[in-house]
């Protein structure tokens, strides 16, 4: 009996050992909060409406070979998927990026139906080669835009979005982490904001919205 | 539904390289080595060294796929570690801790007649082990239930615990030499281990051929490098599944198999030696 007490209280002592090894509520991963991806809407689509009008923004900014692009203008007359992010982010932007380019591919769409824009915050780091660099590892039909910070916050407010700010150092060592809209906006042929895909969309809800998109959204 | 509007290092943890020790696997190691020794000198028996090897052994692969950083890749950043520990902890640990248990030990630790003894031996019997192992593989690798549980450390290592028990309970019949604890022998131990390592194919597959990833929370993970894609992540969770654990498997029950045709074999002869020899005299 007094052998089993024994036994009992060591088993206790490793259980409680592996509940400290385990316990916590911390998420394992900052994919702790989105995992779940978004829910269909009734009508079909996984990206939320919009329920204030907004449109392109009517300023220029230059293209990684060194051209002016006004973004009202040179988008309009298709679909299109506009992200601001900096190519130093470690983590929401490069997974939605990455989650559009496998999308279009699997969906077959095709980048002159829908442009997919990325707008760089974080003009100080992201040169047009490394926006380039950045994005040919998703896919270099990508459109990448930089200009001066207060360029890319007329944007931003002309979106309704608040502007960047810097968070405090990259714990990898890569300078600053620098916060910022994570939401992927997308717009008409018309220039019109129709919906938009937070973080925590999944692959498979862009696979589902793309093909809505060519076919709702185009001219 | 939850979804994040502003890009931010906080709640997210961005992954680095960066050594981080976790206390508690630690503690938990030494508190497993201490039971086992602890048990020897309360019995006053001395220790196999050959036992305590792989007592030692099956601990220190705990250990290594539970602390930084397989512990941390495999609970949100890759499912092919997520894979690799569960066949790590199915497949080595244990079998290993298992094996370290001489007869005395186990009937100090689970008594005949006791609760413990009723309640492993029904859980041991092979069919039900069968199906308990079977439905903890499923179970555990179904996208709800990994993107449920293993978003926060205690359901992951819920998970953790979940494949260990089963693995415990899975290899104990067919281990164990105790014919009356359930132990099984040559050919059904044979037929037992492929059944599971077919029904293994079925999850492996899903992995290995899913074009979409299944899995929310290594999709949505920071990517530890650029370019790395959650599918082809996927794709190699579903390989090493089927390879590595069914390679395993089969060469466990090959090894079984060849003992027991050998041990038949030998058996056979004898017999018909001792035939001979009687009908000759």
């Amino acid at each position: 009996m007094r052998r089993t007490g024994r036994a009992g209280r060591a088993a206790l002592l490793v259980v409680a050992a592996l509940v400290v090894a385990g316990c916590s509520t911390a998420p394992s991963s900052s994919t702790a909060l989105s995992a779940q991806g978004l829910t269909q809407a009734d009508d079909g689509w996984y990206g939320l409406p919009l329920t204030v009008e907004r449109s392109l923004p009517d300023v220029t900014l230059t293209t990684t070979s060194g051209r002016p692009f006004r973004l009202d203008t040179e988008l309009a007359g298709g679909p299109t998927l506009l992200f601001f992010g900096y190519s130093s982010c470690p983590d929401i932007c490069p997974v939605h990026l990455a989650s559009i380019a496998s999308a279009m591919e699997q969906t077959r769409t095709r980048y002159d139906q829908v442009r997919v824009v990325f707008v760089s915050v974080d003009p100080a780091r992201d040169t047009p080669e490394r926006i380039d660099t950045f994005l040919d590892h998703f896919d270099d039909r990508m459109i990448g835009l930089h200009a001066a910070l207060p360029v890319v916050e007329e944007a931003l407010t002309q979106l309704d979005l608040p502007g960047p700010i810097v968070e405090g150092p990259d714990p990898r060592g890569e300078g600053d982490l620098i916060g910022h809209p994570a939401q992927v906006i997308g717009f008409d042929a018309e220039g019109r904001a129709r919906r938009v895909w937070p973080f925590g969309t999944r692959r498979s809800d862009w696979v589902a919205d793309l093909p809505r998109i060519v076919a709702d959204w185009s001219a | 539904m939850n979804v994040a509007w502003w890009c931010s290092s906080n709640p997210g943890q961005v992954w680095t390289w960066r050594y981080t020790p976790f206390v508690g696997v630690w503690l938990a190691a030494a508190a497993l080595l201490g039971l086992y020794l602890g048990a020897h000198r309360r019995a006053g028996r001395p220790v196999d060294p050959r036992l305590l090897r792989r007592w030692v052994a099956g601990v220190a692969v705990m250990a290594v796929v539970s602390e930084w950083p397989l512990g941390a890749l495999g609970a949100g950043y890759l499912a092919t570690v997520g894979i690799g520990r569960y066949i790590a902890l199915t497949f080595v640990v244990a079998p290993l801790l298992l094996s370290a248990i001489p007869t005395w030990l186990l009937d100090r630790w689970l008594p005949h007649g006791s609760a413990r003894w009723t309640a492993t031996r029904w859980l041991t019997r092979w069919p039900v082990a069968l199906l308990v192992f079977n439905a903890v593989l499923f179970g555990t690798h179904l996208p709800v239930a990994i993107d449920t549980l293993k978003v926060y450390q205690v359901g992951s290592f819920a998970v953790d615990a979940a494949h260990l028990l089963a693995g415990l309970v899975w290899w104990f019949p067919a281990m164990r030499r105790e014919a009356d604890r359930g132990a099984i022998r040559e050919p059904l131990r044979a037929f037992y281990l492929f059944a599971s390592s077919i029904l293994m194919f079925v999850p492996a597959t899903f992995l290995a051929f899913s074009p979409l990833p299944l899995y929310g929370l290594y999709e949505l993970a920071p990517p530890l490098w650029l370019g790395f894609d959650p599918v082809r992540d996927q794709q190699l969770a579903g390989v090493l599944m089927n390879v590595v654990g069914g390679l395993a498997l089969w060469t466990v029950i090959a090894i079984g198999f060849m003992r027991w045709a050998r041990a038949e074999e030998r058996a056979d002869l004898e017999a018909r030696r001792a035939a001979g020899r009687s009908a000759a005299g």
